[in-house]
């Protein structure tokens, strides 16, 4: 080496040389400046050619030999080959891809695929400075771009496309995998469960139609929701509701995007703590909420039911309801189709609990409360967005009812469907009783009250609705409040509503009347009743 | 072959950084003509005002340029003096790794800088790159034009030599005995256990029998496809044959 003064630089002379001689090929590693390669924190790196390609090159291998075989096979398709000119790129593993994995089983992956066209119109060379201060440089052989490969599940393209078709509604992101990698826990797990948790899933829009966006077949849910417990649930409200509400609290960290319900930020859910728990599907919002809880509402299901997802469901929905107290109509109105299934739902639960069923619902004090426990952010209204979209999984397809969030009118909307096809169990007591008039399974009789008249056969499983119970009791009521006519009577205790016959009806309000002895006013010629207390 | 994936990351360790150069194809070509020492040049490396200068200077020796023709030598010159420009490599991150003929794969090192090794322009350069061009331009495939009429083929012919071939090939053969009964079957059975499906003229060539004495015996003992993935082929009737499924063949031969 030769220092060459001069006035302003200095120079230092190297020699090149080209070694001849090297067996080495040399190549190049490309890695993004994105995506932070550090290649001196590397421990240990493995690194092969990614044969996944023979395959598709050697493929069509049909039976040699024997069965199946032809004779002359093979130069026959060569011959039809050639003859129609079509070029078979051979399986070169030189071109082939590498696949490095770096520190292990639990590092990264990166992909490197070679680019072409490097070598052609100019050479790359490495210099490499030789302890002896000379230059070696190396002819470049190849150059591969590594790309890092994904080790989290990505959606397919079906799935990605329903996900982008939800896009503007309320989507907690982390929920898409995380109910994706659920539902295939439990597609492995309830097999006895899968024709129909399947049926109702593609009912209810697919596979990816989880979040209850799509409630199509209400009438499923209703009958199928009619086995239900929630009487012993009830009972737990009051213990659950304490655990629902801090879990509540807890989970739902992801229920970022609920429309107008930011403030739950304070949950704080990790990735990793639900992804055990079982649920049907996941709705958008409170479906990290909803799994921590389905172990609670479980313990009070004795009831024999007909579908492990209407229990499943109906957990759900109280622990939604438990939330939901005060956030009834955030969610209704977007999901205005939801809410004729939710409120039946929620009438299966508690059948209670509505300001619009009846004035004397005492339920709707507690009953919310206690019915909502659904995981819905602790401040409102999840609830309802959830029940609709944020069902955990655990019940594909059977929208859960966001009891707490109906509005008057699409309750009462709801109510009238639902009991149209539900029976009353009689309880004497509307609020309470009302609770706990599930649907009971038609086998399960529901105990009828000693002031219901008959019920209607036991194969129709037909909701209870306590609030339009003909009883002497809200009879009473409305005799009080102002005078009527047993018209107006009659139609305040609509057949629909109550479930029986009119001719029962009006045996019944006859009886009631004859007990009550409420005394008679003549208005515009009108015979009225009424009572002073 | 445990090396087969194993990285040597030992250049890495180091920290060794090396220099990226991408060099034009002329010089990448009179340095494969270097000698078996490799020296091809000088490097020099300064720093000017402030900024590195690095300029590469190519031995004497390897500037002469030997064209393909061999005439013009001496008269064109490749250029000797190639400064680098220098770039550092914000957006990529890039490594070296080599190939051993052994399949052995190590990490030589990172790099740390990427260069150019232009020529410096002057007249010798640019006529040293007219006669680049004009070479790339040239067509791949010339047509000529010939002086005189090819006259060795196309000549008519009594016989052609393949037509003679042929009928000395079938005169020794001579014509296709029949055989007995019994050993044609056999023959034809220990063909279909080599393959299931024929051609009758397959069947023909192995058999050296008469096409419709082996077609009625065939008649006898198979079935002729018409249609199917097996067009016109004949295969043993199910109660002749007993081929065993792949998988089982497959079984067995793992066994």
């Amino acid at each position: 080496m030769t220092s060459l003064g001069s006035s302003s630089s200095s120079a230092t002379e190297y020699t090149v040389r080209v070694p001849k001689n090297t067996s080495k090929k040399y190549n190049i590693m490309a890695f993004n400046a994105g995506d932070r390669v550090n290649c001196s924190t590397w421990t240990q790196a493995r690194m092969e050619r990614d044969m996944s390609a023979r395959r598709i090159y050697g493929e069509e291998e049909t039976a040699e030999g024997a069965a199946g075989s032809e004779f002359g096979k093979k130069q026959r398709e060569e011959a039809r080959r050639k003859k129609f000119g079509i070029v078979t790129r051979e399986f070169k593993v030189e071109e082939q891809p590498w696949i490095l994995k770096v520190n292990g089983k639990a590092g990264k992956r990166f992909k490197g695929q070679k680019k072409g066209g490097v070598t052609e119109n100019a050479s790359y060379y490495i210099f490499t400075q030789c302890p002896d201060g000379a230059f070696e440089a190396f002819p470049v052989n190849g150059w591969y771009n590594f790309i890092p490969q994904a080790k989290h599940r990505t959606l397919t393209a079906e799935e990605a496309e329903e996900e982008w078709g939800r896009r503007n509604k309320v989507v907690n992101h982390f929920n898409i995998m995380l109910q994706k990698r659920l539902r295939e826990q439990e597609h492995g797990e309830d097999d006895e469960d899968e024709a129909e948790k399947s049926g109702k899933k593609k009912k209810k829009g697919g596979g990816g139609g989880r979040g209850g966006d799509l409630r199509i077949h209400d009438l499923e849910d209703d009958l199928e929701m009619s086995s239900d417990d929630s009487d012993s649930s009830m009972g737990e409200d009051g213990g659950s509701k304490a655990k629902v509400k801090k879990n509540a609290a807890k989970g739902g960290a992801k229920k970022k995007k609920r429309k107008g319900n930011d403030n739950e930020a304070l949950e704080d859910s990790d990735d990793g703590d639900y992804e055990g728990l079982e649920v049907d599907y996941m709705s958008d919002e409170s479906s990290s909420d909803e799994e921590p809880e389905k172990g609670k509402p479980s313990k009070g299901e004795d009831h024999p039911k007909g579908i492990d997802e209407a229990s499943e469901s109906e957990e759900e929905s109280e622990e939604e309801k438990q939330n939901d107290e005060e956030g009834k109509e955030e969610e209704e109105e977007e999901e205005g189709k939801k809410t004729p299934v939710q409120m039946e739902k929620k009438k299966k639960k508690d059948s209670s609990g509505e300001s619009d069923i009846s004035d004397d619902s005492d339920i709707e004090g507690d009953t919310p409360s206690a019915l909502f426990m659904k995981s819905t952010p602790p401040k409102r209204g999840g609830g309802r967005g959830s029940a609709g979209s944020s069902r955990t999984g655990s019940r594909p397809g059977t929208p859960s009812i966001d009891s707490a969030s109906t509005s008057n009118t699409l309750h009462a909307a709801a109510s009238k469907l639902e009991q149209g096809k539900r029976q009353i169990p009689g309880p004497g007591t509307d609020s309470p009783a009302a609770k706990r008039l599930k649907m009971e399974p038609s086998s399960q009789s529901p105990v009828p009250s000693g002031k219901n008249t008959p019920q209607p056969p036991s194969g129709k499983s037909t909701p209870s609705s306590s609030d339009v119970q003909l009883t002497e009791e809200a009879v009473r009521r409305y005799l009080i409040r102002k005078p009527m006519t047993t018209k107006d009577l009659l139609k305040k205790f609509q057949t629909k509503r109550t479930g029986l016959s009119s001719e029962q009806t009006v045996n019944v309000l006859a009886q009631i009347l004859k007990r009550l002895n409420p005394e008679r006013k003549n208005v515009n010629d009108k015979m009225h009743f009424y009572l002073t207390e | 072959m445990s090396d087969r994936t194993e990285v040597n990351l030992s250049g890495v360790k180091q920290s060794k950084g090396v220099w990226l150069v991408k060099v034009p194809k002329y010089l990448s070509q009179q340095w494969d003509k270097a000698t078996e020492k490799g020296e091809v040049g000088k490097i020099t490396i300064g720093k000017k005002q402030g900024k590195t200068e690095v300029c590469f200077s190519l031995s004497a020796e390897l500037s002469a340029l030997h064209s393909a023709v061999g005439e013009k030598d001496g008269a064109l010159q490749v250029p000797r003096e190639h400064p680098f420009t220098m770039h550092t490599v914000g957006g990529q991150t890039m490594a070296v790794f080599s190939q051993s003929s052994t399949d052995e794969l190590s990490l030589e090192g990172m790099v740390v800088h990427r260069a150019e090794c232009r020529p410096v322009v002057n007249d010798n350069y640019m006529k040293l790159k007219k006669l680049q061009l004009k070479e790339s331009t040239k067509p791949q495939r010339l047509s000529q034009q010939l002086e005189r009429a090819i006259t060795t083929v196309f000549k008519p012919v009594a016989n052609h030599d393949f037509n003679l071939e042929y009928e000395k090939k079938k005169k020794s053969e001579g014509k296709m005995v029949r055989a007995e009964r019994q050993v044609v079957l056999d023959m034809l059975f220990s063909t279909f256990e080599k393959h299931q499906y024929y051609n009758i003229k397959d069947l023909v060539d192995i058999t050296r029998q008469p096409v419709t004495y082996l077609k009625e015996i065939m008649r006898e003992i198979g079935t002729y496809n018409s249609k199917g993935a097996h067009k016109s082929t004949w295969e043993l009737k199910p109660e002749y044959r007993h081929y065993q499924s792949a998988e089982e063949e497959e079984e067995t031969k793992a066994a």
